[in-house]
């Protein structure tokens, strides 16, 4: 019953939100198109979403608190990502490309 | 967390699409197991019906990415980007591990999709509310960006 044991764990579920943010973190850095960017953003948030709901399991079982934050997070994610695309598609159409260190027109 | 690593280290950017969704159904299936059913299935319905067809329009639209598939950047980026994501979950799992959380006894603990509705409607009337107003003006800002920029340029 090793399974349930790791299930019942709140640090295995920080380690996989852990795990969730650095893999954004890295995406961030390393993607090179705007899309890809976006989509690493999305790991991010879906980490502390995580962490919300673990908590709430774990440490404070009274209220139901962390779910609705975390139902919040995920419609600000829509949000997020509905408004990021259509920055995206304008970049596109007035530059051709969708690559973020290329896009040089506000560098100072 | 295949899917993770996937989403971040594919070389095209419909792979990293297809990691996301993948890494989504995981995360669905955590939330099922910390005994909250409802928040699984609104993050199989959102993440994986919406924002993922969202991403995909926008690749579609964003037009021929296929002529060079592979966007491996350079190496020194790379490496730098590296570094960077190793030394934060060192850090955090650190943290993590020194910490202790006093863990409460594990009940059958369930919240019902009742539970949620009663909360939400009657001590969190205000952000439920603002929310609704925030997705509004976000895709009422989306069509104006999308529509109106056409005859600007």
């Amino acid at each position: 019953m090793t399974g349930t044991l790791l299930y019942d764990n709140l640090n295995t579920y920080l380690f996989i939100s852990v795990f969730l943010l650095c893999c954004g973190i890295l995406g961030i850095l390393y993607r090179r198109t705007l899309i890809g960017m976006l989509v690493s953003v999305e790991l991010i948030l879906n980490g502390a979403g995580l962490n919300f709901v673990a908590f709430n399991r774990f440490i404070s079982q009274e209220n139901a608190y962390g779910m609705i934050f975390t139902l919040f997070i995920m419609g600000i994610a829509a949000v997020e990502a509905a408004i990021a695309l259509a920055i995206i598609i304008l970049i596109f159409r007035k530059f051709r490309h969708i690559e973020g260190s290329e896009i040089k027109e506000m560098k100072g | 967390m295949v899917g993770a690593l996937m989403t971040v280290l594919s070389g095209s950017i419909i792979y990293a699409m297809v990691g996301l969704v993948t890494t989504m159904f995981g995360i669905a299936g955590l939330y099922i197991y910390l005994n909250a059913p409802f928040l699984g299935m609104m993050q199989i319905l959102i993440y994986v019906g919406a924002i993922s067809i969202l991403i995909a329009f926008a690749i579609m639209l964003a037009g021929p990415l296929y002529k060079k598939p592979k966007e491996w950047t350079t190496g020194t980026k790379f490496i730098v980007s590296l570094i960077t994501a190793l030394f934060s979950f060192f850090v955090l799992s650190k943290i993590i591990v020194r910490s202790f959380w006093l863990q409460a006894t594990v009940n059958p603990f369930t919240v019902s999709t009742k539970d949620i509705g009663r909360v939400l409607f009657d001590k969190l009337m205000l952000p439920f509310e603002l929310i609704s107003l925030l997705i509004t003006i976000g895709i009422i800002g989306a069509i104006m960006l999308a529509l109106f920029s056409k005859g600007e340029k």
